[in-house]
């Protein structure tokens, strides 16, 4: 057994390594373990169907979990742990975890690789910026979406008219008025006691965060907040004494993983492995009951590419096959709303995770930093693809072949991806409702997935 | 030393820096010392051509972080051995000084890193603050240094508001026209940084450093 402050006390115990040893560190590691277990990368297997490839990926990943254990930048010393206690705290991870009230209510469990159960459909513009009054609109348009079982924020630029500077008392009154913001959202979208996965996206100070947390802003009991990996295989003291709150308050707590190709981990197979050993830095350092990862191209910045297709898809392979871990995959796409890239960017994601095992993140557009570049509409595809893919029992070699169709689509435009239009371009914010044109060119990219191979007529 | 054999040495240095051999690159660079070759040549020619094919396998991801990181030192390295020498013929030839940081509140440092070698690789002198740097601490460094730039980097939509405050402070001071500013980082982009009043914006390492270049072409009335 090893228990939370057992984990913590390691912050202050183990060995003293200089940061940027470590960082080195993950990049060798995991070439040797890629060596061992002899990963390979093929481009045209963008969704793998080899079960092999999988599990070795899998232990590849264990492997150098234990072999670097988690830095903790605080204090400069590497955590590390044995095989047993990781596979002690994987056997007793939670197998569900229940968002919302009433009949907003919505469970996330576990789910196998083709899984004919559709996955678990969190909605969100993934801290997208917006104008202060535009945000309970953009939000809404999230939550008012038939398959979100969650929602989140976008990042109001302002409130009260005044801008949000981090460490500020500002931030303290933003993050508060950004809980009580989304729950006026889920009321005006009809569902008032919809989920809230993470409450506060304006805050990055963990006060100004849990000061938000009060069931008088409209928190439910079981609403909840992300806590990260500040990079490769890091942690730091700011978003661990999040973790802290939430095992006494009892709402619900995730882990937000990034590893970047290209980054310290390296190319795609390196990054795949890290990717794998993030879940048990959550497991273990953050209590995480479930796993949001946003794998990501330190270029492109989104997690459309093909290397990044590849990974997301094997490394949710990998994790159902060996776990019972509750796992997300969330999109990234290069381009913005209404453009028929960003359609086929959110639908080879969707499918890539989905056939693997994973649950749906719906969806950071426009590199996501685009003011007012992010839409429930692309959630909407994102979810109905994902939908789609359990019910029509879309099969990995089948994903493979559609999802190479759909990267002819858009490969060659990564690096100058259309950054589409604003809200207000796409949605009638009277109505909240999609423009004409945006709904016709899904039909239009609907015709195109029907050939090659997504029958749309299931849904 | 005949031309032939300096561009033969020459052309050790950068493949010894794009193979990130740290040995190597120190050994050529006392080489370069022996022979009396220009050491801003050396630097120019050698190292910096060297960290810009580093550069280009990167844009590529040929190369990932490590090895870029691993190309930096070797660079680093070698270049120490040649600065006495670079002191004493050369000291007015940096590119520029640059003031560099991720702002207020800001703990991710990876895309700063990446500029500070890339910028270093193409001859600037640069200051690094590090991470969760305050907008005074990059100006009272500017002054402190005599920089010509200050750049800043955000990674947070919740960090990248401190970013107006470097050019409304410097007007306050009175020392706007002292410096250009050059801002980056994920959530940041071109109109925006334009609007707060930047002088430059680079949506990447590659880019951050022809920006650095035109800004000092602009300060120094080119």
């Amino acid at each position: 057994m090893i228990g939370f402050w057992d984990v913590i006390g390691r912050s202050e115990s183990g060995p003293l390594v200089k940061e940027k040893e470590f960082d080195l560190r993950v990049g060798r590691v995991a070439r040797q373990m890629i060596e061992k277990y002899d990963i390979k990368y093929d481009p045209q297997n963008v969704i793998p169907a080899d079960d092999g490839l999988a599990d070795r990926v899998y232990q590849a990943g264990l492997d150098l979990f234990l072999e670097l254990g988690i830095y903790c930048r605080d204090t400069g010393r590497l955590m590390k742990f044995t095989r047993e206690e990781v596979e002690w705290a994987l056997k007793h991870a939670p197998t569900a975890v229940t968002y919302g009230q009433g009949r907003d209510m919505a469970t996330m469990t576990y789910r196998a690789i083709e899984d004919s159960k559709p996955p678990f459909c969190i909605m969100t513009p993934v801290g997208a910026p917006v104008a202060e009054e535009r945000f309970v609109a953009m939000v809404q348009s999230y939550a008012q979406e038939p398959l979100a079982q969650t929602f989140s924020s976008a990042f109001s630029q302002t409130v009260h008219g005044r801008p949000i500077k981090s460490g500020t008392p500002q931030e303290v009154e933003a993050a508060i008025w950004n809980v009580i913001k989304l729950r006026e959202a889920a009321r005006a979208a009809g569902r008032p006691q919809l989920g809230i996965h993470n409450l506060v996206s304006n805050a990055e100070r963990t006060d100004a965060i849990l000061a938000a947390v009060q069931a008088d802003f409209g928190v439910q009991p079981n609403d909840g907040l992300c806590i990260a990996a500040t990079a490769e295989l890091k942690i730091d003291y700011e978003r661990v004494k999040k973790t802290v709150f939430l095992r006494q308050s009892g709402h619900n707590k995730y882990g937000l993983l990034g590893p970047l190709v290209g980054g310290y981990s390296g190319g795609p197979q390196a990054t795949a492995l890290v990717h794998i050993a993030h879940h048990f830095l959550a497991l273990l350092a953050f209590e995480a009951q479930w796993h949001c990862g946003f794998p990501l191209h330190i270029h492109h910045g989104c997690n459309t590419t093909r290397e990044l297709l590849w990974l997301v898809s094997l490394t949710a392979q990998a994790l159902s096959r060996n776990t019972h871990l509750l796992i997300t995959a969330n999109t990234f796409a290069a381009a913005g709303p209404c453009t028929e890239m960003v359609a086929y960017e959110i639908v080879a994601h969707a499918l890539a995770a989905t056939v693997a095992g994973a649950d749906l993140d719906l969806a950071a557009v426009a590199r996501n930093r685009h003011p007012e570049h992010a839409t429930g509409m692309e959630a909407r595809i994102g979810a109905e693809a994902g939908h789609l893919t359990a019910r029509q029992g879309v099969t990995r070699d089948q994903a493979n072949e559609i999802v190479k169709q759909i990267l002819a689509q858009y490969e060659d435009q990564l690096a100058e991806a259309p950054i589409g239009k604003r809200l207000d371009e796409c949605y009638n914010l009277e109505t909240l409702e999609p423009t004409q044109e945006y709904v016709e060119l899904y039909e239009g990219v609907k015709d195109k997935l029907s050939k090659f191979g997504l029958d749309y007529s299931l849904l | 030393m005949n031309a032939k054999a300096q561009a033969n040495l020459i052309e050790a240095i950068v493949d010894a820096t794009v193979h990130y051999d740290e040995s190597r690159c120190v050994t050529l660079a006392r080489q370069a010392i022996d022979e009396g070759l220009d050491p801003f040549k050396v630097i120019q020619e050698g190292f910096s051509r060297g960290m810009q094919i580093v550069g280009e396998k990167f844009s590529t991801l040929e190369y990932c972080l490590p090895e870029v990181m691993l190309a930096a030192d070797a660079m680093n390295a070698a270049t120490e051995i040649l600065k006495p020498q670079l002191m004493e013929s050369h000291e007015a030839d940096s590119q520029g000084i640059i003031v560099l940081g991720v702002i207020q509140g800001d703990i991710h440092d990876l895309g700063k890193n990446i500029v500070k070698i890339m910028l270093q690789a193409s001859g600037f002198t640069v200051h690094d603050l590090g991470n969760d740097a305050p907008v005074r601490g990059f100006i009272e460094k500017a002054e402190a240094v005599g920089a010509d730039i200050i750049a800043a980097s955000a990674i947070l939509t919740t960090t990248m508001s401190y970013m107006p405050d470097i050019s409304a402070m410097l007007r306050e001071l009175g020392l706007r026209e002292k410096y250009m500013i050059m801002l980056g980082g994920a959530p940041v982009i071109d109109e925006w940084a334009m609007e707060i009043g930047a002088d430059g914006y680079g949506e990447d390492a590659v880019e951050a450093v022809a920006v650095a270049k035109r800004l000092m072409q602009k300060k120094r009335g080119g």
